[in-house]
């Protein structure tokens, strides 16, 4: 397999499993008396414009609902002023929202006291942010372990711990550096390492790399892929960047104007556009480093039993690598069973982005 | 015809409306216009008689009641007495403690503490200045002075850090505390002075609290401002991890606004210093009384004795105090482990000093030796009876330094005050209104034209129309002046390499010591309190003026530059509009300062309203004093807002 080509990993976890976030019907509404604006149907049909020009209020999350499963990257991808980075802080109530509701295991947020929602900031859900948010006049160590420090654990414990997080996001040696000595990746391993040191349910992201140079925002992007990997922590990810969200996303949410217009995985994102916006966004997508041959594939007809066999999550590009080295077409082939054939044309096709393909099912909103 | 001039005519009214300066002045006209018969019912000449309230005698018997109830009222017993108690105890304590440590023990402990903080040189700075205060025989007033400054500025900090806290932390305080102290800042530092006194008499207490007034303010609003300006996202990653308001304010908002209370803090010691010599005038003992006595007997050789080691003082407490801040942020910056204690050099400082405190003791060394002082006052007034006998005036061609003094108040100061004092006093409040609505908005115009009629309701017109035209002459001098060096230093790095530290001494001088050169070359009347005034203004005028323009957007510039523009193109095409609102800045700065010095100035014949409030101190007239500080008062506030540009307004709303 050519490592190049950034291969999916598949979902981590069962589908199965209960959500880590549900989200409902959030609404946030910025403005004079803005817990008006959902309840009332004939405003909530306005649009942004005319909402503004009506009542004076911005709407930046428009009646959101989503489920977070479990060891799942969920991306919320969107230009900017699409309401993204507002629905994440809802999720913490760094910003209160304005109606909906949000679990979290079940659990409701917007019905928890202070305590509880101190308590949920503190173990549950660590937020790693786009300028860092970092301590200037604190070591590295000692911003890792600040989290530790509020929770009220001891120092030589929460440095011990801090010490361990930094290692694993590759900081070691630089414990008693202070943020304004270190480059932009390296700050942003303090701010991602911060929140590893609370060993939280979920990893919150907001906008993490969009400061960054290309060259270390792909470092970074791969450093998180890692962690995934290696510990399988639920992320939630927000990014305005296509390619980071295709790069890192099990499921895509993609915003506009504060509405979730598709949300599905890369590959349905890519596949079939709920809409004119959405292809728009995707149109010079390297479709075949997204699109699996699992929607390429046709029906294997009952002549062809030879050729280059293929799992069906690979990728076109791979498929393309293996049938043009073969010459002859490729079969798709899950725990020994033949499920259909790939030929030149169906991957030209999915290439050339002229295939019909079959319109996924849209994933339970 | 008639179609097409109506037409024209048209096109031109709104576009004459639709320029705002224009339409501002039509409408003030048209007021004027409308208002003028009924104004000019009270004459055309000075403030009319009827319109003045008489405050003469209810001040009068208000601080009678004071003084005959100060040992028997509750409130002066159990408020105000403790108070002064404490203030009293407090200041007498630390004299004891520097007296204990004798001049060795504070020399030693002034140097290891800037070593401490800022290096090797500024300790050496410190020994020397130490040194040279004992020198000129004036070690035990520098201590009088010191133990007042250190009283001050620590209740000074606490009252500020205090306020600055509150401000900080609720929207509503700050709104109701920002103008109280934008305008507290404003105000020239005699006109505190009096209300104390009503209170607490004259005496340390009524010194240690008028510096205390005077000296919080900046405290107060460098902590709000850095409670205010951390950075947001910072304090929003500390909520995220569920940290509670207080942890959020210990661990991140207070260490975040370091900066700014290190800077408030070395403010805060500077208006300290400067206010705790002003107040010589009320009872504060030490330099300032010296330099107050000497000037008020025109010996300038025992001011200048007297003034050396306020300005040493001022210079060394400013670099430490800077350094400290500078030090911290520079260490943040360094490589090496702060895991290294500092704590120890804190104790080996103490140490060092005790040891050399008690071996003084044991070798009573306590006092400064009698016969190492250097008598300069001597050797300085004769050379100021030579100036006298021989610059003052008759030097062929240049005059002398007493002909230039006269000239100027012939020529330029009564020409002024002459023409304020006949022009209409309805005029003089339109000129005002006029002029701040054009720089300002509406409701600056209001306040400005307010505080102006209050001082002539006041019934201090004419003396405040002088003290005006004193200021008028200065600021004009001085933004001349300034204005010319500002554009050379920005022109030139070789001049602004230059004047930097002669800038950065001036800076650091409190007011009161400008005058002692200015008597020494021009004797006493109003000019000399104008060319002090000029000196004290100058150095800010100078810094924002070359700061604006060294500011302008190099971009801006390049492309003037490729388009071929000369350098004098450049300057009045670019840089000069580009800069305006530093300009303006500048003039605001400027008058303020100027008015702070002309009032000081009434101590050395400057007259007018100046004069009224050292006569009132000096006489115990508190009514008059305490009109005339009302006027000081309400021209500070005229003179401010008629130069407050819109812009500073907004920002400083954001």
């Amino acid at each position: 397999m050519s490592a190049t080509v950034p291969t999916r990993k598949p979902p981590t976890a069962t589908d199965a499993d209960a959500p880590v976030f549900s989200v409902s019907g959030l609404w946030k509404v910025f403005g004079p008396k803005a817990e008006r604006v959902p309840a009332d149907a004939e405003l909530t049909a306005l649009d942004p414009a005319d909402l503004r020009a009506r009542t004076g209020c911005t709407a930046a999350v428009r009646d959101v609902s989503f489920d977070v499963r479990k060891g799942e990257v969920f991306v919320v991808m969107g230009l900017s002023g699409s309401g993204k980075s507002t629905l994440v802080r809802c999720l913490t109530r760094l910003i209160e929202p304005t109606a909906g509701t949000i679990a979290i295991d079940g659990e409701d947020v917007r019905a928890m006291d202070k305590t509880r929602l101190r308590e949920l900031r503190r173990h549950r859900a660590a937020m790693v942010f786009q300028h860092f948010g970092l301590l200037p006049h604190r070591t590295v160590l000692d911003n890792v372990a600040y989290g530790l420090e509020i929770q009220g654990i001891g120092r030589a414990e929460r440095r011990a711990r801090a010490a361990e997080v930094v290692k694993k996001v590759g900081l070691e040696g630089m414990e008693q550096r202070r943020p304004s000595q270190l480059s932009g990746g390296q700050r942003q391993r303090v701010g991602l390492a911060r929140a590893l040191a609370v060993d939280p349910e979920v990893l919150l992201f907001d906008e993490p790399f969009s400061a960054l140079d290309p060259l270390i925002r792909r470092d970074m992007q791969d450093e998180v892929a890692r962690l995934h990997r290696e510990e399988g922590r639920t992320m939630v990810f927000i990014t305005h960047d296509l390619a980071e969200a295709l790069k890192l996303g099990d499921r895509i949410a993609l915003m506009r104007d504060g509405k979730v217009v598709q949300l599905g995985t890369p590959e349905e994102i890519v596949g079939s556009p709920a809409d004119d916006y959405v292809r728009e966004f995707v149109r010079d997508v390297p479709r075949e480093q997204v699109m699996t041959v699992r929607t390429a594939m046709r029906p294997a007809a009952s002549d062809e039993d030879g050729g280059p066999a293929v799992r069906p999550d690979a990728t076109v590009a791979e498929a393309i690598e293996a049938v043009a080295r073969a010459g002859a077409p490729a079969r798709v082939m899950d725990e020994g069973r033949c499920l259909g054939v790939v030929d030149h044309e169906r991957l030209l096709d999915v290439v050339a982005g002229v295939t019909d393909l079959p319109s996924s099912t849209p994933e339970a909103v | 015809m008639a179609a097409l001039t109506v037409s024209a005519a048209r096109g031109a009214t709104p576009k004459m409306l639709r320029s705002r300066a224009a339409g501002k002045l039509l409408l003030l006209a048209l007021l004027t216009a409308v208002l003028l018969p009924v104004l000019g019912r009270w004459g055309n000449g000075a403030w009319p008689h009827e319109l003045t309230v008489s405050l003469a005698k209810p001040l009068t018997s208000a601080s009678n009641w004071v003084i005959d109830n100060r040992d028997s009222h509750p409130l002066f017993l159990y408020f105000f007495g403790y108070i002064s108690n404490a203030v009293v105890l407090c200041v007498r304590a630390v004299y004891l403690t520097l007296l204990a440590l004798g001049w060795t023990g504070v020399t030693v402990l002034g140097a290891l503490v800037a070593w401490r903080v800022a290096g090797v040189r500024l300790a050496a700075g410190t020994a020397a200045a130490f040194l040279a205060c004992g020198a000129l025989g004036m070690w035990v007033p520098t201590m009088q002075t010191l133990a007042l400054m250190v009283a001050a500025v620590l209740a000074s900090v606490l009252v500020g850090v205090l306020l600055g806290l509150a401000a900080g932390l609720s929207d509503r305080l700050d709104r109701a505390l920002r103008p109280v102290l934008d305008t507290m800042q404003v105000l020239p530092a005699f006109a505190y002075l009096l209300p104390v006194v009503l209170v607490f008499g004259i005496g340390v207490p009524a010194a240690v609290l008028a510096t205390v007034v005077y000296a919080a303010p900046p405290m107060a609003r460098l902590t709000s401002l850095g409670l205010r300006g951390a950075d947001p996202e910072v304090l929003e990653a500390v909520e995220s991890l569920g940290a509670t308001r207080r942890q959020r304010l210990l661990t991140a908002r207070i260490p975040l606004a370091r900066g700014e209370l290190l800077l408030g803090l070395n403010q805060t010691i500077m208006m300290a210093l400067s206010m705790a010599v002003i107040a010589s005038v009320i009872g504060a003992g030490g330099l300032g009384d010296r330099v107050y006595q000497a000037l008020a007997s025109v010996d300038v050789g025992q001011a200048l004795a007297a003034g050396i080691p306020i300005v040493l003082l001022a210079i060394v407490l400013d670099r430490v105090t800077a350094a400290a801040g500078e030090d911290r942020r520079a260490q943040t910056a360094l490589t090496a482990p702060p895991g290294t204690p500092r704590t120890i050099g804190w104790v080996y400082a103490l140490a060092v000093t005790a040891a050399v405190a008690l071996a003084a003791r044991l070798l009573h060394g306590l006092n400064w030796p009698t016969g190492w002082t250097l008598g300069i006052a001597a050797p300085v007034n004769s050379a100021v009876d030579w100036m006298t006998a021989h610059l003052y005036s008759g030097v062929p061609v240049i005059g002398g330094t007493a002909d230039w003094a006269g000239h100027f108040t012939t020529w330029v100061l009564d020409p002024v005050r002459g023409g304020l004092q006949w022009l209409p006093w309805w005029s003089v409040l339109l000129i005002v209104a006029a002029l701040a609505w054009l720089i300002g908005t509406w409701a600056t115009a209001v306040t400005a034209v307010l505080a102006m009629a209050a001082i002539g309701v006041l019934g201090v017109w004419d003396p405040a129309l002088d003290t005006l035209s004193q200021v008028l002459a200065a600021v004009a001098v001085t933004l001349v002046l300034g204005f010319a060096t500002g554009i050379a230093a920005a022109r030139s790095d070789r001049v602004d390499r230059a004047l930097r530290p002669v800038l950065d001494v001036f800076q650091t001088m409190p007011q009161f010591v400008y005058l002692i050169p200015v008597v020494a070359l021009f004797g006493v009347g109003r000019a000399p309190a104008v060319a002090a005034a000029v000196v004290y203004a100058l150095p800010a005028v100078v810094r924002i003026t070359a700061q604006g323009l060294r500011q302008v957007d190099p971009a801006a510039l390049e492309s003037a530059r490729s388009l071929g523009a000369t350098g004098r193109q450049q300057l009045w095409q670019v840089q000069l509009p580009l800069a305006r609102r530093s300009l303006l800045l500048a003039v605001n700065q400027g008058v303020v300062l100027v008015l702070a010095v002309v009032i000081i100035g009434g101590l050395v014949g400057g007259g007018a309203l100046g004069y009224n409030v050292a006569f009132g101190l000096a006489q115990g007239d508190l009514a008059t004093g305490l009109v005339a500080g009302a006027a000081i008062v309400c021209l500070g506030l005229m003179l401010d807002r008629v130069t407050q540009p819109t812009e500073r307004r907004a920002t400083k709303g954001a």
